[in-house]
C-alpha cells in the first residue's frame, strides 16, 4: 500500500515538471516571435542597406501581419505565465518568465510603430503661396505639375525631406513623391 | 510608401503596389517637370507653390545638397556599364525601350535628337540652362520627324521647315503655329538607381 502511493506521488511530480518546461518554452518562443515581428522588417529595410525583391516581399509581409502575430504571442504568454506561476519556485525562474513576457508585450506594441515613417515627417497642413509672392531663388529647382488646368510646384529641397505629399488640384487627388 | 486606407505598400519609382491588399495595382503617372523656380514662375504666373513647413524647414537640405549627395554611399553598383554609380542621368522610357541620357552631356549640347523604341524624340535644355524637357519629335505619328536646331540669338528652337518652337514644345510662328509636341515623361536619377529598376536600359551615346 505504501509503495503504491510512493509511485503515484513520483509520477505526479514528473507530469507537472514536463508541463512546466513546455510552458516556459512557449513563453520563450512567443517572446522571440514577438520581437522578430518588429525587428525583422526594421533590419531588412535599414537605410542604405540593399535588399533583394524576395527579402523585401517577406519583410513587408511580416510588417503587415506583425501586429496580429505579436499580439497573439503576448496573449499566449499571459496564459502560460498564469498557468505556471505557482509552479515557479525559484526567484530566477520567475524573473526570467516575467522578462520574457515583457519582451513579448514590447514586441506587440513596437510592431505597431513604423519607425521609418516616424523619421519622414508628413506634410500635415500644407500651405501654398502664389508664384508671384514666393521668395525662392530663381535657380532653386521645383517639381511642376499641371492637373485639371491648375499649376502647382513643389520645391525639391522640401520634397527631399518629406518625400511624399498628398495634393488635390481642382478636385483631382495626386501624390507627389521624391 | 504606404496608403492609409488599406496598408498596401507602393513602390515610389514605379507607382506599383507590391505588398498588401492592393498588390498588383498601378498608379497612373502624372506628367511632371523638374524646372528652375524662375522658369516655372514665368510659364505659370497663376500657379501656386508649396510653402516650407516651419516646424521642419530648418532640417531641409541646403542649396549645395547635390554636391554632398554625389559622394554618398550606394546600396548597389553596376561596374563596367560605362557610367559611375552617382552619375546623374535623365531616364526616358518610350515605345517599350529605356535609355539613360547623362545630364551633363544634355546640358552642354542643349539639344539632342534621338530615336527610342522606334520613336524619334527630342531632349531640349531650357533658356535657364538647367531645366530639361523631352518631347516626341513629330506632331502626328505618321509624318516625318522634323530636324531641329537651336539659335544662339532670337528664336529658342527652330525646325528645318521654318517653324519656331518654345520650351513648352509649342510652335509660336510658322505654318505649325498653335500645335504642340507631346511631352515624354523623364526621370532625373542616379545611374545606379535607374539601372537597378530598368535592367534592360541602354545608355545614350554618339
Amino acid at each position: 500500500m505504501l509503495s503504491n502511493s510512493k509511485t503515484h506521488f513520483a509520477n505526479f511530480d514528473e507530469m507537472t515538471h514536463s508541463r512546466l518546461r513546455l510552458s516556459l518554452c512557449l513563453i520563450a518562443v512567443c517572446a522571440l516571435i514577438s520581437i522578430a515581428c518588429f525587428a525583422f522588417p526594421i533590419y531588412v529595410i535599414w537605410p542604405f542597406r540593399h535588399q533583394g525583391p524576395t527579402e523585401l516581399q517577406f519583410a513587408l509581409f511580416v510588417k503587415r501581419i506583425g501586429p496580429w502575430v505579436a499580439t497573439i504571442c503576448a496573449a499566449l504568454c499571459v496564459f502560460a505565465l498564469l498557468f505556471t506561476w505557482k509552479s515557479l519556485h525559484s526567484r530566477m525562474a520567475r524573473t526570467a518568465a516575467v522578462i520574457l513576457f515583457v519582451l513579448a508585450l514590447g514586441g506587440a506594441f513596437l510592431s505597431r510603430v513604423n519607425i521609418y515613417e516616424q523619421m519622414f515627417h508628413p506634410i500635415e497642413a500644407p500651405r501654398f503661396e502664389s508664384a508671384a509672392n514666393a521668395k525662392l531663388d530663381p535657380n532653386d529647382m521645383v517639381i511642376a505639375v499641371r492637373v485639371s488646368g491648375v499649376d502647382h510646384a513643389y520645391p525639391i529641397r522640401e520634397m527631399a525631406y518629406h518625400h511624399v505629399f498628398n495634393d488635390t488640384l481642382n478636385g483631382e487627388p495626386i501624390v507627389a513623391t521624391y | 510608401m504606404r496608403d492609409d486606407q488599406t496598408g498596401t505598400f507602393w513602390q515610389q519609382i514605379s507607382g506599383r503596389a507590391i505588398s498588401g491588399p492592393l498588390t498588383g495595382a498601378q498608379l497612373e503617372l502624372v506628367y511632371s517637370d523638374e524646372l528652375s523656380f524662375g522658369l516655372w514662375r514665368g510659364e505659370a504666373p497663376q500657379g501656386s507653390i508649396l510653402k516650407a513647413v516651419e516646424k521642419y524647414s530648418s532640417n531641409y537640405e541646403s542649396k549645395d545638397w547635390e554636391v554632398r549627395m554625389a559622394k554618398a554611399r550606394t546600396v548597389i553598383d553596376f561596374p563596367n556599364t560605362g557610367l559611375q554609380s552617382r552619375d546623374l542621368v535623365l531616364g526616358v522610357t518610350a515605345g517599350g525601350a529605356s535609355r539613360a541620357y547623362p545630364v551633363q552631356r544634355i546640358l552642354s549640347e542643349k539639344l539632342v535628337e534621338d530615336r527610342l523604341g522606334g520613336e524619334p524624340i527630342l531632349l531640349v535644355v531650357g533658356p535657364d540652362d538647367k531645366s530639361i524637357r523631352v518631347f516626341q519629335a513629330r506632331v502626328h505619328p505618321d509624318e516625318q520627324a522634323l530636324e531641329y536646331y537651336r539659335e544662339t540669338t532670337g528664336a529658342f528652337l527652330m525646325d528645318s521647315t521654318g517653324n519656331e518652337w518654345n520650351f513648352s514644345g509649342c510652335a509660336v510662328s510658322g505654318k505649325r503655329k498653335g500645335s504642340c509636341l507631346k511631352p515624354v515623361p523623364a526621370t532625373k536619377d542616379y545611374w545606379f538607381d535607374w539601372r537597378n529598376y530598368h535592367p534592360a536600359t541602354t545608355v545614350f551615346k554618339h
